[in-house]
């Protein structure tokens, strides 16, 4: 069916398009105009910018703690029952259905779940089978698992570890790897309550740089698009700036993508010893270009920290709203969920800015990537409010007059006159994600490209133009029409297909048998146990 | 005035949510609004106007005529005034209520006074199981205010309790005040196995032995306290109990020793 979409402002960085004009869908593909063709289906876009649909890099929406945090607070359940507003906790605490139709409403269509526990590969991806309309994808995670800490202190060589990788992604089915609190978790079974990047694992000897960097190179080395995704030691410490900026200099000029880095802006000035440090991050991640960063912006309000960093979870529970936290010390992250409420006081109020300082203060929007961080920041329902944020100074300010001064007062943050661009803000939720994850296909409106398109209506209320869509197509099919979900569709789920070494399956075999009495068939699946037509799309690795 | 009363046309064919149906929500709204509040919870959406005939004026004093099984939420959030309900009433009557009065003059679904903070709330038949218990994933139970039910309590009454006194006349089921935080819970008619199961501190009156008591509760040895005379004349003075509950010799079991250990159970010794 060929299908028009006539008269929209069309915004598309990659193919250098900017203005008005028509586009062509046909086949769930994007298609130059058709000479002498009439549209079977003409969408009126006049009034309105069109983008390609947008890409979360990072945001938790489906695991086993995504799970465990909904066993943890039920009563978020009761309160999607019908009177939401006057329930507290009614931000948060969806169904894995809604996550796909609240996704789109807002044009989102790709989002990955960056924390898969590769032993929890099957359950994840049963549960994105479950996210309709948007495409998934998910991130391996890998460095506290006893297998690969033995490997890199027995000075295995390089291409073992890559086989390790190489494995661990393909049988999880996974779009890259991660890291978490590299050697952390381990340590933390240990006894270990601090943890930073030259610290030792015990038992193993292994610095958690070591992880990182053995880690970063077979991400390297195997051609995985996307660079190492790595949530550094220290999160959310006042001074865990020096980690965060001993982890940038540790990349050495390879690639490394640093998750969350709000939560690592944070100095040691002031009374409360606590202070933005985001200028001098900023600064660092514009003078390091094999950096890129995504944000994990706090927004005010309930929600619920879910990591498989256990051992900043576990030292963050006492502070847990409501008062009560899982710690899950399990195999190899192991994880904590722990409920947060941020508060407009001086933590919450710092935390707010630091975020918008590094938005705001990396000047390129091909390396800074637009997350809360979901839900841990604030949940993705909160994206619409944030777009307003940046696009107007305007309303940061007015936000800030009901926040902490004195947390203000630490912070560049209002005297910042940055406003970005919706071209800008095509490159940060569109073009540069599908380049850091290595799909081709999507992120751009050039022909030949899939038909992930989202049309917003334009209008002086940002945060409302975001939050509901005109039009969203999804593989050139409408599912969103003036921000009401019109049809369900079931997504993919991307995946790289790195071929395992046969001798390192061997290993593997042997590996599972002697530790855990089981077969290495628990820890693979074979497609079809995802009850789905096409549950997984290929994305290709560098040659 | 007259009282605002709501009389029952006939059993209502789905479950109702009754919690607009208080006087701080009904205050400025006239008649005509009330008969089309929305009550039913599936896709029928029964109005007021279609389950009840309203009469009176004074919404201060709210009358139910008539009771369902099917009624929830039956003064919930009540912060002031009193509602009777003449019939029995469903899940959750009087939930987190802050003030005024409840009375049901039959008998009350499961988790009634949940997680209330004041006022007081009557049953006069039985009651379901988590009498002033929280909900799934909620803190505290009851925080407050005094909840009688004349007849038999089910399971796991005062659950997570926090404060307020719950007296229950006919008897509980069993894990009476499981997991109490503090509080008091006086039961007459003997409690089933294992009250006060992982209470941290509180207090549960009981007038004979329960059926079975948690190993992780002690004998206290022989115990002098005015508590025990203090707790009767209240019940008395409140017109809950018409006679002594404890009376002179009192048994006293320490626990839940599983947890904190500091509740205690107050056993009338010539019951036992």
């Amino acid at each position: 069916m060929l299908t028009k979409i006539a008269g929209g402002e069309i915004i598309d960085p990659v193919g250098g398009r900017h203005g008005v004009g028509d586009l062509w869908i046909e086949d769930g593909v994007i298609v130059d105009p058709p000479a002498g063709r009439n549209a079977e289906t003409t969408v009126d876009a006049s009034g309105c910018i069109v983008m390609a649909g947008a890409i979360d890099i990072h945001s938790h929406i489906g695991g086993g703690n995504v799970n465990t945090a909904r066993l943890l607070l039920p009563e978020h359940h009761s309160a999607h029952l019908p009177r939401p507003s006057e329930t507290p906790l009614s931000n948060l605490g969806w169904t894995a259905f809604q996550t796909g139709r609240l996704y789109a409403q807002m044009g989102f269509t790709t989002v990955v779940e960056p924390a898969m526990a590769p032993g929890n590969a099957l359950h994840t991806h049963l549960e994105l089978a479950d996210i309709p309309i948007i495409d998934k994808a998910t991130l391996a995670v890998l460095g506290n698992d006893d297998f690969l800490l033995s490997l890199i202190r027995d000075n295995a060589s390089s291409s073992m570890i890559e086989d390790y990788v190489a494995w661990t992604v393909a049988s999880s089915r996974a779009l890259g790897a991660k890291v978490i609190n590299a050697g952390g978790s381990a340590a933390f079974k240990e006894n270990v309550r601090r943890f930073s990047l030259d610290d030792i694992v015990p038992s193993y000897g292994v610095s958690s740089r070591k992880i990182v960097k053995t880690l970063q190179m077979a991400v390297q080395n195997l051609g995985i698009p996307h660079p190492l995704h790595v949530h550094c030691n220290n999160l959310g410490m006042p001074g865990s700036v020096d980690t965060a900026a001993a982890t940038i200099a540790a990349a050495e000029g390879v690639p490394l993508h640093l998750a969350h880095l709000q939560f690592y802006g944070y100095g040691t000035e002031g009374k409360r010893r606590f202070s933005s440090a985001a200028s001098q991050l900023a600064e660092q991640v514009n003078a390091t270009p094999e950096i890129t960063i995504d944000v994990g912006q706090v927004m005010f309000g309930q929600t619920v920290t879910i990591s498989s960093d256990v051992l900043r979870q576990f030292s963050a529970r006492g502070n847990a709203h409501p008062k009560k936290s899982v710690i899950f010390d399990g195999d190899g992250n192991g994880g904590g969920i722990v409920p947060y409420r941020y508060r407009k006081d001086f933590y919450g109020s710092l935390q707010w800015a630091i975020g918008l300082e590094l938005f705001l203060l990396i000047t390129d929007p091909w390396r800074v990537f637009f997350t809360t961080d979901h839900p841990n920041g604030a949940p993705f329902t909160a994206y619409p409010a944030l777009f307003e944020l940046l696009m107007s100074k305007e309303a940061r300010r007015e936000m800030a007059e009901g926040l902490s001064a004195s947390a203000l007062a630490l912070t560049t943050l209002l005297a910042i006159d940055r406003e970005y661009t919706l071209e800008e803000i095509a490159v940060m939720t569109r073009a540069a994600p599908a380049r850091l994850l290595g799909l081709k296909d999507r992120g751009n409106l050039a022909a030949g490209a899939i038909a992930d398109v989202a049309v917003y209506r334009k209008g002086k209320d940002i945060a409302k133009m975001f939050g509901s869509a005109a039009f969203v197509f999804k593989d050139g099919e409408l599912v969103v029409k003036d921000g009401e979900v019109v049809a369900h569709r079931w997504g993919r789920a991307l995946r790289l297909a790195p071929q395992p070494d046969k001798t390192m399956v061997r290993r593997l075999e042997a590996y599972h048998q002697e530790r855990y009495g089981l077969s290495l068939d628990w820890f693979d699946f074979p497609d079809w146990a995802i009850a789905r037509e096409q549950p997984f799309s290929e994305v290709a690795c560098a040659a | 005035m007259s009282r605002l009363t709501f009389t029952l046309l006939s059993e209502p064919p789905e479950r109702l949510d009754l919690s607009p149906l208080v006087p701080a929500r009904l205050a400025s709204m006239a008649m005509h609004e009330v008969e089309k509040i929305r009550l039913g919870v599936s896709k029928h959406s029964l109005a007021v106007g279609d389950v009840f005939r309203l009469s009176g004026a004074d919404v201060s004093a709210i009358v139910f005529e008539g009771g369902s099984r099917r009624f929830d939420c039956a003064g919930a959030l009540l912060d002031s005034g009193t509602i009777r309900i003449a019939g029995d009433v469903g899940a959750q009557t009087g939930r987190r209520m802050s003030g005024g009065s409840i009375l049901v003059e039959g008998s009350a679904g499961p988790h009634a006074g949940s997680g209330m903070s004041g006022g007081r709330l009557e049953i006069l038949g039985d009651a379901g199981d988590f009498t002033g218990g929280p909900l799934a994933g909620e803190l505290a139970g009851m925080s407050g205010g005094t909840l009688i039910v004349r007849g038999r309590a089910g399971d796991r009454a005062g659950d997570r309790m926090r404060r307020g006194l719950l007296a229950v006349l006919g008897g509980c089921g069993d894990y009476a005040a499981s997991r109490m935080i503090a509080g008091t819970l006086a039961i007459v008619g003997g409690s089933g196995r294992m009250p006060g199961y992982l209470m941290r501190r509180g207090s549960i009156l009981v007038d004979r032995m329960p059926q079975m008591l948690s190993p992780s509760f002690v004998e206290s040895g022989a115990w002098d306290s005015v508590f025990a005379s203090l707790a009767d004349r209240h019940l008395i003075a409140e017109g809950i109990a018409q006679e002594p509950l404890l009376g002179r010799t009192v048994r006293r079991y320490c626990g839940d020793n599983a947890v904190l250990g500091k509740g205690e159970i107050l056993v009338a010794a010539q019951g036992s």
